[in-house]
C-alpha cells in the first residue's frame, strides 16, 4: 500500500465543489476536516493560508497540493477536492487549478512528510492518472484510484504478485 | 491575490498603483464616483461605489473571495468597522486598517480578533513624521531608512566635491575607514542607476545609497561630503496632522517655529504645543518669512496639504537664505521635477507611508518594503525560509544566488539563539541575538536570515520576491 492510501479516508473526498477562489477552497477544506476529523476549521484555514503566502503549492497542469502543519495533530491526514470551476492559484504554469490534494501534518515535520509530498507529486505528474481523476463520477472510484496507484517501478512487481 | 482597497484617496490610489502591475485582482471602494472613474481609466482594476463600512458594499466588492482587505479611507471608524465586518461575515483572512488617531494605538487590545479584528494597522502621518525626523538627525542625507530595529541604516547622500571619497574608486572606502564595514549598493548619476563595483569612481552630484551599521552612518557620510553642523532652528509651514506631530516631537530639542494659516487650528496648536512658536499666517507670505528670520533657519519644512503651495514656499525660503528646504509633494511628477533643483528634498508622503503596507501584500515572507527615490527603486527585507532543497537562496553562497540584474544583496540580519543557562533553576533559557552581517561573495545564507535586497528598479522586485519564495516541498 502506498503512503497516500493510508492517509486518505473516502469521506475526505469531495467532488464537484463550487468555489470561486482559493480562499473559498481553503474554507471548504477546513469544513471537511472539521466534520470528519474534528480539526478546527480555522486552524486548517490559517495553516494553509500561511503556507501559501510563502510560495504557491500549485504544481501546474491544474493541480495543487496545499499543505500545512497542525498543532496537536497525531498523524498526517489528507483530503482530495475536485472543483467544478478552476480557481487562480499562482501556479508555475499560470493555469488555474481544479484538482487539489490537501495535506495536513503534525507540527514536527519529518522525513515521512517529505516522502508523502514526493509521492503525491509523482502521482499527479502522471497524465493518465489526472485524466482518470477528472473523469470519475463516484467518490468510491476516486478512492480506488488513490489506493490502487503504484509508482511506475513497482508496477511490474504488482503484476507479478497478481 | 484578490485585494480589496477601501478608499481611493492618496494612500489608496498609491497602493493600487503599486499593486496593479503585479498579478493581482484589485477592487477599489469609495463613495466618490469621479475619483473612482479617474482611477479606473488609468489602472486595470474594478471599482465599487458605496460606503466601505457596509456589509452589502463589501460583498459587492468580493469580500467573500478576497485574500486581503486594505482599509485606508480617511475615517478611522469606517476602517475599523470594515475590518470587523470582513472578519465576521466573510472570514477575510488578512485585514489592514489605516488609523490616523493616536488614541487607538494606546489600546492595542481593541484591534485583536475579538474586537475590531485588525491584523496590521498603519498610520501614514506617523510614518512621514518619523521619516522627516530621521532626516533631521542626519542633516546631510536625502533619505534614511532603518532595518533590524534601527541597527542597520540605508542612507542616500548626494556626493559633493571635497568629500574624501569623491573622485575616487569605491574600494578606497575600505582604506579610508578600515574598521567600518559599509556597502555602497547603488549610485544614481543624472537619474540613471549604476550598479557599482569596487572600481566605480564616485563623481560629484552622484546620489549614493549606502548601507552601514547605524552608528557608522555619519562616518560614511563624511566620506561623501562635508558634514553640516547639527540642526538647531527649524521652521515648519503647515500645522496639519504631520506638522503638528513633528512640532510636538521636536520642540524640546530644537527651536521650532510653526506657521499655520487657519486661525482656529493655529489656536489649537498654540494651546497644545508648549515651546514651539505658533504663527498664524500665509506660508507663501514673503514678509512673514522675512520677519521670522527664515534666513537663520537650518531647515525649512513645507508640510501643507497643497503641493503648489509647498513648492512655492520652500523655493522662496531657499532663496531667502534657509539652509536646507524640504517639501511634501504628493504628485510624483512634481516631486521628480523639483528635487535636486533648488528644493533639497521632495517627499512623496504616499510613497513613504505605503512601504509598511506593501510588506504584507507581497508574496513570500517580506518583513519590510521601503520605497526609494519616490517609488522608482525599492529596498526589501526578505526572510529566507527552508533549506537548500526547498529554497533558491538558503544554503547558497551570495554569488550562487541568481538575482536579477539591478538587484543586490546589501546586508544580512542574522538571528541566532544562544543558550543561556539560568543559574537559579535548571531551566535552559534561549536568548535571541541579532547581528548584522555584511555579505561577501562567499557568505552563505542561513535559514531565517533577514536579507536586505536593494532593487535599483522597481520592475525587478517581483522576480526577487519569487526567488525568496519556498519551493513546493516546504512545510
Amino acid at each position: 500500500m502506498t503512503l497516500i492510501a493510508k492517509l486518505l479516508p473516502a469521506a475526505n473526498i469531495c467532488l464537484g465543489l463550487e468555489a470561486s477562489s482559493k480562499k473559498r477552497v481553503f474554507e471548504q477544506a477546513g469544513l471537511l476536516f472539521e466534520n470528519n476529523q474534528g480539526i478546527a476549521r480555522s486552524q486548517v484555514f490559517d495553516s494553509l493560508f500561511a503556507r501559501e503566502k510563502l510560495g504557491s503549492t500549485g504544481l501546474g497542469q491544474g493541480v495543487a497540493i496545499p499543505h500545512g502543519r497542525i498543532k496537536g495533530l497525531k498523524e498526517a491526514i489528507g483530503g482530495f477536492v475536485r472543483l467544478e470551476t478552476p480557481v487562480a492559484f499562482d501556479a508555475p504554469d499560470g493555469r488555474p487549478v481544479n484538482l487539489l490534494f490537501v495535506l495536513l501534518v503534525p507540527e514536527q515535520a519529518t522525513e515521512l512528510h517529505l516522502q508523502i509530498l514526493s509521492e503525491l507529486a509523482q502521482m499527479f505528474a502522471d497524465k493518465a492518472f489526472r485524466e482518470q481523476l477528472l473523469q470519475a463520477t463516484e467518490v468510491a472510484a476516486i478512492h480506488t484510484l488513490f489506493t490502487a496507484w503504484q509508482p511506475a517501478h513497482a508496477e511490474a512487481q504488482r503484476r507479478a504478485a497478481v | 491575490m484578490k485585494i480589496i482597497i477601501l478608499g481611493a484617496g492618496q494612500v489608496g490610489s498609491s497602493v493600487a498603483e503599486n499593486l496593479v502591475s503585479e498579478a493581482n485582482d484589485i477592487t477599489v471602494v469609495d463613495t466618490d464616483i469621479p475619483r473612482l472613474q479617474a482611477m479606473q481609466d488609468r489602472l486595470d482594476l474594478r471599482t465599487v461605489v458605496g460606503n466601505a463600512a457596509s456589509p452589502h458594499v463589501l460583498a459587492q466588492a468580493g469580500a467573500d473571495d478576497a485574500d486581503l482587505l486594505i482599509a485606508v479611507t480617511a475615517s478611522d471608524q469606517t476602517n475599523l468597522c470594515a475590518c470587523r465586518i470582513a472578519k465576521t461575515l466573510y472570514n477575510l483572512p488578512t485585514r489592514i486598517a489605516r488609523l490616523r488617531s493616536m488614541d487607538y494605538a494606546e489600546h492595542p487590545e481593541l484591534l485583536d480578533d475579538s474586537n475590531f479584528a485588525v491584523d496590521f494597522s498603519i498610520c501614514p502621518e506617523q510614518e512621514v513624521t518619523d521619516y522627516i525626523k530621521r532626516l533631521i538627525a542626519f542633516p546631510e542625507a536625502l533619505q534614511v531608512i532603518e532595518f533590524a530595529g534601527g541597527r542597520l541604516s540605508l542612507v542616500a547622500v548626494r556626493a559633493v566635491g571635497g568629500g574624501p571619497l569623491v573622485g575616487r574608486q569605491i574600494k578606497a572606502l575600505r582604506e579610508h575607514l578600515p574598521d567600518i564595514d559599509a556597502r555602497i549598493v547603488a549610485i544614481y548619476r543624472n537619474d540613471t542607476a549604476i550598479m557599482p563595483d569596487g572600481d566605480t569612481v564616485i563623481e560629484p552630484g552622484d546620489e549614493v545609497f549606502c548601507l552601514a551599521a547605524s552608528e557608522h552612518v555619519r562616518a560614511v557620510t563624511a566620506e561623501l561630503r562635508r558634514l553640516d553642523k547639527p540642526m538647531r532652528r527649524i521652521m515648519i509651514a503647515g500645522g496639519g496632522n504631520i506638522g503638528y506631530r513633528l512640532a510636538a516631537s521636536l520642540e524640546d530639542r530644537y527651536e521650532v517655529k510653526l506657521i499655520e494659516h487657519a486661525r482656529p487650528r493655529a489656536e489649537f496648536l498654540a494651546s497644545n504645543l508648549h515651546s514651539a512658536l505658533v504663527l498664524q499666517g500665509d506660508t507663501t507670505d514673503e514678509m512673514l518669512l522675512e520677519a521670522e528670520n527664515v534666513d537663520d533657519m537650518d531647515l525649512y519644512l513645507a508640510l501643507t496639504n497643497d503641493d503648489e503651495n509647498n513648492i512655492m514656499s520652500s523655493l522662496m525660503a531657499k532663496r531667502m537664505g534657509a539652509h536646507r528646504v524640504v517639501a511634501l509633494i504628493n504628485r510624483r511628477a512634481y516631486a521628480d521635477l523639483v528635487q535636486a533643483g533648488r528644493i533639497d528634498i521632495a517627499i512623496s508622503p504616499a510613497q513613504v507611508s505605503i512601504g509598511s503596507l506593501l510588506a504584507h501584500v507581497r508574496r513570500g515572507d517580506v518583513a519590510a518594503v521601503h520605497s526609494l527615490r519616490r517609488g522608482a527603486a525599492e529596498a526589501l527585507e526578505l526572510v529566507a525560509h527552508g533549506d537548500r532543497k526547498t529554497s533558491k537562496v538558503v544554503g547558497r553562497r551570495v554569488d550562487e544566488i541568481r538575482l536579477p540584474e539591478g538587484a543586490m544583496i546589501g546586508a544580512i540580519v542574522r538571528r541566532s539563539q544562544r543558550e543561556v543557562l539560568a543559574r537559579m533553576s535548571d531551566v535552559t533559557v534561549h536568548e535571541t541575538e541579532e547581528r548584522v552581517v555584511m555579505p561577501h561573495h562567499d557568505t552563505v545564507i542561513e535559514p531565517d536570515d533577514h536579507v536586505i535586497v536593494f532593487c535599483a528598479d522597481r520592475r525587478v522586485v517581483a522576480r526577487v520576491e519569487r526567488l525568496f519564495q519556498v519551493g513546493f516541498g516546504f512545510f
